[in-house]
């Protein structure tokens, strides 16, 4: 690898990168809205036009507050907690492909951080490694609240860890790679005349799965008992302060943006325009540049549908009770999972068997 | 290995924005020595237990829950590799199919057990 391919390679991951943040105060902004539009208040309304400027308000307040250590915190472990969050939510955006391709200085550079053969994988094993922050956060404040909400976070999160790893084996048994970029290239075009090719038509308890799960993943507000702020205050984040307690909003919001992605690359036709092939495509626009393009915003409109979703769900539904959270996981996802790749394999027989 | 190079590029600016996240706050924030400030945050209630430590003991359960999903992990690691290559295997007849189901049937078995010994319960 030469010195111009490294520097491309390095802008297009800054590019990516700085996409993927930039969720993080757009969601803000949408989330706040739309709490207000479902509780009918006005919501964030006084910085800019619609308020649209308070979360870039609210990340320079935090920024000029002070930053309080707590003598009884463990120093350094409690300094790398939110870090340690931030980190891996950051590192699983490497696996998720935006669009196909496009052709810049006599080059054909992928639209995807790094082309890797294992990248679902790399996605479930990456964001697994949250669970450290939460731990390390937890323990290192020293606070009864910040214990228990660490230790109810992290038993959530590895207990539904099992569900997406489940419905994740039925999606590589389905397209039969590891790759999500393949699996992307396998859901172009139309499917019986009038559906676009989509994943989720053919595994649909799959994707039930897997929605639920990642709720519970990111700590959304139907799982959120870790920071159920009526019993534990904040939760794992309750002596954090100044830009550390944002750097767990920014990890959140950031898995928030990388499971919708990943939801939408398995199941719902990733940068494809439904029922438009790409060859279609570069036929009718003639460059593929354009075509690029039209790809990524069509890959943008879809975690955008996805997101609101997932806002739409947080300000709709009750809290559960921690043993109703443990048995929908053990009792209900796990077998139901289960239940789902049986029945793949037995049709997959039937239908493809020697 | 080349495939994985960006991933290390990528990993450079999380470490960048994280460190830059912590010197910024701690540049631009106010120092204000105050001693209820550095206090753990307690609702108001002094209790000595509490400011000295609070990592009493917790409960046996939630190793147990631990030790659980360790082993539920392993067997859905192992559904992975089968799974990407059951579907070239289906032209050499049924075997994967099978072996697949007598291993679903002892993950079924231990989910069951599980349930029977009420181990995940964890108030």
């Amino acid at each position: 690898m030469d010195l111009t391919e490294l520097s491309i390679v390095s802008i297009k991951t800054l590019l990516i990168y700085v996409a993927f943040i930039q969720v993080v105060p757009v969601m803000i902004w949408v989330e706040r809205k739309g709490a207000a539009l479902i509780q009918d208040r006005p919501g964030p309304n006084r910085v800019g036009p619609f308020g649209v400027f308070q979360p870039i308000a609210d990340a320079l307040k935090f920024l000029f507050k002070e930053d309080p250590v707590p003598k009884e915190v463990n120093r350094l472990l409690y300094n790398l907690g939110p870090f340690l969050i931030l980190l891996p939510s950051s590192l699983i955006i490497a696996a998720i492909p935006v669009g196909d391709r496009v052709e810049l200085f006599g080059r054909d550079i992928l639209l995807q951080v790094a082309d890797i053969d294992v990248a679902l994988l790399f996605f479930l094993s990456i964001s697994s490694l949250g669970v450290y922050g939460i731990l390390f956060g937890g323990w290192a404040s020293n606070n009864k609240y910040s214990l228990l909400g660490a230790m109810r976070s992290s038993s959530q999160v590895i207990s539904y860890e099992i569900p997406i790893a489940l419905s994740a084996a039925n999606a590589v048994m389905f397209y039969g790679t590891f790759s999500l970029r393949q699996m992307v290239m396998q859901q172009e075009g139309v499917l019986l005349g009038f559906l676009p090719n989509w994943g989720i038509w053919f595994q649909p308890i799959g994707f039930l799965v897997l929605f639920v799960a990642l709720f519970a993943e990111t700590n959304r507000l139907p799982f959120d008992l870790p920071e159920s702020e009526a019993e534990l205050v904040g939760g794992y984040h309750t002596e954090y302060g100044s830009m550390k307690f944002a750097a767990f909003f920014m990890a959140e919001y950031i898995n928030l943006a990388t499971a919708s992605a990943l939801l939408v690359t398995l199941f719902f036709g990733g940068w494809h325009v439904p029922w438009l092939s790409d060859s279609w495509l570069l036929l009718k626009l003639g460059s593929q540049n354009v075509v690029a393009l039209v790809q990524v915003a069509m890959f943008l409109a879809k975690i955008s549908v996805l997101l609101c979703i997932f806002v739409w769900v947080r300000w709709t539904v009750p809290r559960f009770r921690f043993d109703q959270l443990m048995h929908l996981a053990w009792g209900n996802l796990i077998p139901l999972g289960l239940a789902n790749i049986i029945v793949t394999a037995i049709l997959l027989y039937f239908f493809e068997g020697r | 290995m080349e495939a994985f190079l960006p991933i290390g590029i990528l990993f450079l600016f999380a470490v960048m924005l994280c460190a830059g996240i912590y010197v910024l706050t701690n540049l631009l924030g106010p120092r204000i020595f105050q001693k209820n400030k550095l206090s753990t945050y307690e609702c108001g209630v002094q209790n000595p237990l509490f400011e000295t430590n609070a990592r009493l003991p917790f409960k046996f359960r939630f190793y147990l829950v631990a030790v659980i999903f360790l082993l539920f992990d392993v067997e859905g690691a192992f559904f992975l590799p089968w799974a990407l290559v059951y579907r070239e295997s289906l032209q050499l007849g049924a075997n994967l199919l099978i072996a697949m189901l007598v291993f679903s049937v002892f993950i079924i078995l231990g989910l069951i057990y599980v349930f029977q010994n009420n181990y995940l319960n964890v108030d």
